[in-house]
């Protein structure tokens, strides 16, 4: 039952194979048929072009990899949250990422903003602002209801995400019909375009150093399940672990909010089904989430892309539909191992 | 030698007083019981001798040096603390509760051989080894306080603070655990700290109490002078008879005093 350094590395090798296998897949799998070993063989081919190549490594590749990366980022923060909030229905966006994300989304489309930096889009890089600027406003106005007050914090993430999204929903009923469009497809989440290999590179180191990071902060994370005086009492330094984790698991969730919009679903769903099957262990929960939550949105995006092609579905569309029937059925299966709180 | 020292610590819950200036050294290897009515401070007390309140005035000196200057860490090698009924929020199991004690012991992110001994011990002294791997959530209220107590004791320190530690106990359990208590006094010279209301138990095994009243008064015995009959009365607001059995000390309370006002 214990865990050991050594059970880790065997699970989380497991879950890192099933990752490289779905991805695998989803790889071969899209509107235009190609052939990985097609591939295998370089750019060229007979002198020609070699279209497997093409495909694979400038179109399909790139959008697998961003999926993976706000899959294990959204999956990674979503432990986080519910282990610091001692919520399970806390989620990533719960604190105000989300709206504040919309807003900025929806600043750089009304003031027509269409540059890019770094191959990122402008509404990409407003989210990212837009999510970080509220996270921190949340963290301090929470604080500043109570020092250690979890409900202070709760509540004012839930206040600050209602106000901005009357203010979104604000703008969106005085914008143009293709400006709220674009928007809307934004907010339910749609990984972009982006094909820069070194800012996909980038995202990716950063999002696995924050998950890194929020893994040696595991046994911390475990003594905050049993509250805040509990945890201090056996020398937990409680503020200062909470910060740690919030900022972490803030930045990467932004991360994943400006690369892909608002997923929804998996930050909430991804660590409660893999606590149903391995336990509630952080040390454990956060790298085999993020693996399994990386997996699953690369799934859901393969879905999103192939299910109405040419056409394109929000992948946020696909990982609630697909993830709310999957998360009630293992409810309801695993229930004997299921004790979140109180009886 | 003085271990813990209170000096004039007064505390408040916003504008209500709970303690007023309240002083008191406990002596290393003691085993002091704090008593008193619902309200007059004791959890607070435990509280704010674990560091986890601030005195509104006053000074707590833990072996000479003022406790807010402690790291949590380092006051966590000192004491332990077992409160009254906490939950996680998540289905850990016995064991890896237990564990938890050990977090902070080293900084790593694994337990050692060497703390998977503690714990095993710890778990045996509690007897609570037989559902050492049943989720927390699947125990009675009394099994659970005993897991609390196997993790204060897992922490190793040489003071334990409990607070009604055989609340949810039954008999058997509630002997066993005072025993255990009382050996880890005389044989490890830990220094126990323990708040209770069985008035019967703590008069068998501590060795000195602190009164804590209602209104805000406090005394302090030792084992000579014990608690008698009187004083049970003027502080609890109850009226009782007391008696020797089998050589024991017994106070059985037969009504409330005349003292209590209003209701």
């Amino acid at each position: 039952m214990t865990l050991t350094a050594k059970k880790l590395w065997i699970r989380i090798g497991i879950a890192a194979a099933l990752l490289v296998v779905v991805m695998a897949v989803c790889v071969a799998i899209g509107s235009v048929s190609v052939s990985l070993v097609g591939a295998l063989r370089g750019p060229m081919r007979d002198g020609q072009p070699n279209m497997d190549y093409e495909i694979i490594v400038h179109y399909r590749l790139p959008r697998i990899v961003l999926a993976a990366i706000i899959g294990a980022a959204l999956a990674a923060a979503g432990c986080v949250f519910q282990a610091i909030l001692r919520n399970p229905l806390a989620d990533p966006y719960i604190l105000g990422i989300s709206s504040g994300a919309g807003l900025g989304t929806l600043a750089a489309v009304l003031l027509g903003w269409s540059w890019t930096f770094l191959g990122m889009s402008a509404m990409m890089l407003t989210a990212f602002a837009g999510a970080l600027v509220t996270t921190w406003l949340v963290w301090g106005i929470g604080r500043a209801a109570g020092r250690t007050n979890i409900t202070g914090l709760l509540l004012a993430g839930v206040v600050v995400n209602a106000f901005f999204s009357s203010v979104i929903m604000f703008l969106t009923s005085i914008a143009r019909a293709d400006q709220v469009q674009t928007t809307m497809f934004w907010l339910m989440g749609s990984i972009s375009e982006l094909q820069r290999p070194d800012v996909i590179a980038a995202s990716g180191l950063l999002a696995a150093a924050g998950i890194v990071v929020l893994l040696r902060l595991g046994p911390s994370l475990n003594l905050l399940s049993f509250g805040a005086d509990e945890a201090a009492a056996l020398g937990l330094s409680v503020s200062k672990t909470c910060l740690a984790a919030f900022a972490v698991a803030a930045l990467i969730t932004s991360l994943a909010v400006c690369l892909g919009g608002l997923v929804g679903f998996v930050g909430l769903i991804v660590p409660h089904a893999v606590r149903l099957v391995a336990g509630p262990d952080h040390r454990q929960l956060i790298p085999i989430s993020a693996l399994v939550g990386a997996a699953f949105v690369v799934l859901a995006d393969t879905v999103a892309r192939v299910v109405v092609a040419p056409a394109m579905l929000p992948v946020g569309v696909v990982t609630a539909l697909v993830g709310g029937p999957f998360f009630l059925i293992l409810l309801v299966r695993c229930t004997k191992n299921l004790h979140w709180g109180a009886k | 030698m003085t271990l813990i020292d209170v000096k004039k610590v007064s505390f408040a819950y916003g504008r209500r007083a709970v303690l007023k200036g309240l002083a008191l050294s406990v002596r290393q290897n003691d085993f002091l019981a704090i008593v008193g009515p619902n309200g007059s401070g004791k959890t607070t007390l435990l509280n704010l001798l674990a560091g986890l309140l601030r005195p509104r005035s006053g000074r707590i000196l833990v072996e000479g040096k003022p406790i807010q200057r402690y790291r949590r860490a380092e006051l966590a090698a000192v004491m332990a603390m077992v409160r009254q009924s906490t939950m996680p929020t998540f289905g850990f199991t016995v064991r890896q509760t237990v564990l938890m004690a050990r977090y902070m012991a080293g900084g790593k992110l694994f337990e050692t051989q060497q703390d998977y001994e503690i714990v095993d011990r710890a778990l045996e002294m509690t007897d609570t080894q037989r559902f050492a791997e049943r989720p927390l959530t699947a125990l009675s209220g009394g099994e659970r306080q005993r897991v609390f107590i196997a993790r204060a004791l897992a922490q190793q320190t040489p003071v334990l603070l409990l607070d009604e530690p055989t609340s949810h106990l039954d008999l058997k359990h509630q002997i066993r655990i005072f025993e255990l208590l009382k050996a880890l006094r005389r044989d490890e010279g830990k220094t126990i700290i323990v708040v209770s209301h069985d008035i019967n138990l703590i008069q068998h095994y501590a060795e000195s109490y602190l009164l804590l009243a209602a209104d805000g008064r406090t005394e302090y015995r030792d084992e000579e002078t014990g608690l008698d009959a009187a004083t049970i009365e003027s502080f609890f607001e109850v009226s009782g008879v007391e008696g020797t059995l089998a050589g024991r000390r017994v106070f059985v309370p037969t009504g409330v005093g005349e003292k209590q006002s209003g209701q």
